[in-house]
């Protein structure tokens, strides 16, 4: 019951639909520095937590205790949007839930599809469910990338997992033709799904650049939760 | 033994396993001269180290019982404890650090802040215990004591400052320089026990007086008086830098690192040095009691030697003489004929013998005064007692100690092994909470309990060859426990009528899960089941739990309600109420879903880069649950929880997929319910088990 009420509460389910996003090859989740990547991709992990799905999360920025900490946080403002929850309750389901993330913290020295190839294998040969989305959070978009890029399209292709990224785009640059940010604009056709997250007065606008029949549609963030603001 | 508590320390040596603890410590024994020869841990003269005066001990090159001893350095009594490395053999270094007041934590130079380091800081910081840290091996191939020092500060959070520096490492490790003093160690002599103190070689001296300033900026936030010295830019003398470095290990703010190589006898001397400098005496440590006769209310213990005695049994051994308890005073002082009370039972005791240990070796003493450690002779305790004056009834803190999670059957060979088997745990359970015994009812088989599979097994060879008890063991045993997830109803009425007095007894009631093992609540009004019946009753319902209905595994997280029930003037009885409860607890238990749960294992594995990926896999392959990965240079260390069923074996595998290259450390986490799958396998095994 609480996990349906979560779910419905969840801004992932409004902005993009949930289901929207394990159907994704690559999606990507961009903004400038310190407006919230990280913790929208969060969000959109918890979604699949809440179905019982697995998720991975690399993070080539953050340690463990801090990955750990970020999904604590989100949980916590998902559950405090929908009003009184008890409390035993919400930390049992968290108890439950979260044993089906695992996180992953490397620099960027030590990042390498190989391992990730390495790890989900082990899923199949085990016979277990295939996490249904990795997260994919701090490589560097305005390098060259495409090695990387295309290890992680062959991972998608042999495990059938949704690969969400955060790209960070830069204030002072302009958007490129297509109203794309840069990073974005010369790898478009290898995402189906974009997200771009911008300050607005108080509030955080989420701009959905690619996702089909929902492009351009625009949402407000409450900037403190990522919770959508009524 | 010394009055003057300033100049005692009683410090432990805590670490990851092969760390060189235990050679470490024969070392000081060297070099204090309690011992006049060096044995190596695994040497090739078979004689094995003083401080592992078990035989099994020598043989596998592992501490298993921590074995306390005494040294002099310096005018200053140092009571040494020297603590088991290996995870299942925790509850030993829970128990040391305990009644200890610093330890030295000891790392290895080429593999740096391992698990078990990590499992031993928080005992540390559990229990607050002073440390200085060690970076032993520097003659290793791959040593960088730099690297480690700075592992101290992203691994542990430790406030890590350089005392030393290397010179020279690996196959090159020579000596190191002081940079409190700004001097060289050189180590002289067949076993180094020469300090040749000289200039620092000139192409570490510049790196040398970096380093100072490092320390001295770290140690002035500890001393107003070196803050101004250095804002004077006067002079800043040794004695200042050592009185601010102490000032904040006392405060667990800094952890000087020293450095050196045990088996090649490097910079040990200077390591006893810094134990007197940076390490507290009894008389910097606060220690606290419970007062039972008021509310549990705390007091501060004093290292008094006038106030009422208060002691700690902090282990028991069985020597050739009896049992021997060793035992901290943390205040007044035993004296040969003083009456003790044990406030566990409120037994008294006559101290008889008081001697103080050299590992196997004992030295009679007349006394043992607060501050000290020692051991008594002939006392009837288990460990973790309270000792007082008949005068007061305190209670020192309870130590925490875990549940076993693992079980192996033991069956004697004949009558003689028997008996020697009963006196070798009888022994072992009094000496250790975490080992624990008991017999099978139905297959009349020993049962033995404990941590790990090398727990285990220590005490299966102990038994063996301090007990001459012959034994053949059964392949390990988890240990599943069973429990309900629903609410149900009972109404069971015993009933018989068979000749002779009959037995008649009505109880109804409901179960539902909870979270105490077991709870009973008697909701009868209206004498429906007379009083004096009901303690029947709960004594039926408890009966139960000891072996669930399901799958004969121990019951847990049950509250039974009694809320009705009908009796016979005649044929009513204790007994009758007992068996109408057991009815009544098969006949609610089946219906409230009844569920196994297994033990869940935390597992820490450590191996590098390259095999981060298999590693998981092998914990995917096993129902683990991966909690997190995370790279610390070339190592990863991976964190998960498997359940323990599946950990059988583990050792052999993650050596095989990783050239030998990954270790881990396991310890019980929670009891989780068990797969359907696993569930219908472990019937079928319970079944086959029965048949034959």
């Amino acid at each position: 019951m609480l996990k349906q009420d979560l779910n419905l509460r969840s801004p992932i389910e409004k902005i993009m639909g949930i289901d929207n996003i394990t159907d994704s090859k690559f999606g990507a989740v961009l903004s400038r520095a310190g407006v919230g990547k990280t913790r929208f991709l969060v969000q959109i992990a918890l979604t699949q937590l809440l179905r019982d799905q697995k998720i991975v999360h690399v993070s080539l920025d953050d340690s463990i205790g801090k990955i750990n900490l970020r999904y604590n946080e989100g949980y916590t403002n998902l559950v405090d949007s929908i009003g009184y929850v008890d409390p035993q309750k919400a930390v049992r389901l968290w108890d439950d839930i979260s044993l089906n993330k695992v996180g992953i913290s490397y620099n960027d020295v030590t990042f390498d599809t190989g391992k990730l190839k390495d790890y989900l294998k082990s899923f199949k040969k085990a016979e277990l469910p295939m996490p249904a989305i990795m997260i994919i959070d701090g490589l560097n978009f305005d390098e060259d990338i495409t090695e990387i890029l295309e290890n992680l399209q062959a991972l998608n292709r042999e495990f059938s997992t949704s690969i969400w990224f955060a790209m960070k785009t830069h204030r002072d640059e302009a958007m490129a033709k297509d109203g794309y940010p840069v990073q974005l604009e010369s790898r478009k056709d290898l995402f189906d799904k974009a997200l771009f997250l911008q300050p607005v007065d108080n509030k955080i606008q989420a701009v959905v650049l690619k996702d089909g029949n929902r492009t351009d549609q625009s949402f407000l963030l409450d900037p403190a939760t990522m919770m959508l603001v009524e | 033994m010394i009055r003057d508590l300033k100049r005692v320390r009683n410090i432990g040596i805590s670490a990851h396993i092969d760390s060189g603890k235990t050679t470490l410590s024969e070392r000081i024994l060297f070099y204090t001269a309690r011992i006049h020869k060096i044995n190596e841990v695994r040497g090739k003269d078979g004689v094995g180290a003083v401080m592992d005066s078990m035989e099994l001990e020598r043989e596998r090159g592992i501490t298993i019982a921590s074995a306390a001893t005494y040294c002099e350095w310096k005018k200053h009594n140092i009571n040494l404890i020297d603590t088991p490395g290996h995870v299942d053999f925790t509850v030993e270094v829970e128990r040391s650090l305990r009644v200890l007041d610093g330890v030295v934590l000891i790392l290895c130079s080429v593999a740096g802040v391992q698990s078990q380091s990590i499992t031993v800081d928080q005992q540390m910081k559990r229990y607050e215990v002073p440390c200085i840290a060690f970076v032993n091996k520097c003659d290793r191939s791959g040593a960088n004591p730099a690297k480690v020092a700075k592992q101290l500060k992203t691994k542990l959070g430790h406030n890590s400052v350089l005392m030393q520096l290397p010179i020279g490492l690996e196959d090159k490790h020579e000596g190191v320089v002081d940079l409190v003093a700004m001097k060289a160690y050189y180590f002289e002599g067949d076993n180094g026990e020469r300090v040749a103190i000289k200039d620092i070689p000139e192409d570490l001296l510049e790196a040398a007086k970096e380093a100072r300033e490092e320390l001295i900026d770290a140690a002035s936030l500890f001393s107003e008086e070196l803050t101004d010295a250095i804002l004077e830019e006067s002079d800043i003398s040794e004695e200042l830098i050592k009185k601010a470095v102490r000032t904040g290990v006392m405060d667990r703010q800094i952890t000087p690192v020293f450095l050196g190589s045990a088996y090649k006898n490097k910079a040990i001397q200077p390591l006893l040095d810094a134990v007197l400098d940076y390490l507290p005496s009894p008389l910097d440590i606060h220690n606290e009691a419970i007062d039972l006769d008021n509310n549990e209310e705390s007091v501060v213990l004093e290292s008094n030697f006038d106030k009422p005695t208060v002691a700690l049994a902090f282990k028991l051994e069985d020597g050739q003489y009896g049992q021997l308890t060793y035992i901290r005073v943390y205040q007044g002082c035993i004296t040969k004929g003083d009456t003790l009370v044990n406030t566990r039972d409120g037994k008294k005791i006559k101290a008889g013998r008081l001697i103080r240990m050299h590992a196997s070796q004992m030295e009679d003493v007349e006394e043992i005064p607060a501050g000290h450690i020692g051991a008594m002779f002939g006392v009837d305790c288990a460990s973790g007692d309270t000792f007082v004056s008949p005068t007061i009834n305190y209670s020192m803190l309870a130590m925490h100690v875990m549940e076993p999670v693992i079980s192996l059957s033991i069956v004697p060979k004949d009558n003689k092994a028997q008996i020697n088997m009963s006196k070798a745990l009888n022994r072992f359970t009094k000496e250790d909470p975490t080992f624990k015994t008991y017999v099978d009812h139905e297959t009349g088989e020993t049962i033995i309990q404990g941590m790990g599979e090398l727990h285990l097994e220590v005490y299966v060879e102990r038994m063996k060859r301090e007990y001459k008890a012959e034994v053949t063991t059964g392949a390990p045993r988890v240990a599943y426990r069973e429990t309900i997830t629903q609410k149900s109803l009972f109404n069971y009425t015993h009933k018989k009528q068979t000749g002779g007095a009959g037995q008649f007894g009505r109880v109804a009631g409901f179960m539902e899960p909870c979270e105490e093992d077991f709870e009973f609540v008697n909701k009868i009004t209206g004498g429906r089941i007379p009083t004096q019946y009901i303690p029947a009753c709960e004594k039926g319902f408890a009966a139960c739990m000891e072996k669930g209905p399901k799958l004969e595994f121990p019951v847990t997280g049950v509250r039974v309600t009694i809320d009705d029930g009908a009796f016979h003037a005649v044929d009513s009885s204790e007994m009758a109420f007992q068996a109408a409860a057991r009815g009544a607890f098969l006949e609610g238990y089946m219906k409230a879903k009844p569920v196994v749960k297994e033990p869940i294992m935390k597992v820490v594995i450590e191996t590098p880069n390259e095999f981060q990926g298999s590693c998981m896999g092998l914990i995917n392959q096993r129902r683990g649950i991966i909690q997190g990965s995370q790279e610390e240079g070339v190592m990863s260390v991976i964190e998960s929880q498997v359940p323990l069923s599946e950990m059988f074996g583990f050792s052999t595998v993650l050596r095989s997929a990783t050239q030998g290259k990954a270790q881990f450390t396991m310890e019980f986490s929670s009891y989780k319910q068990v797969p359907q799958s696993i569930a219908e396998e472990i019937i079928k095994q319970k079944q086959e088990e029965k048949k034959a």
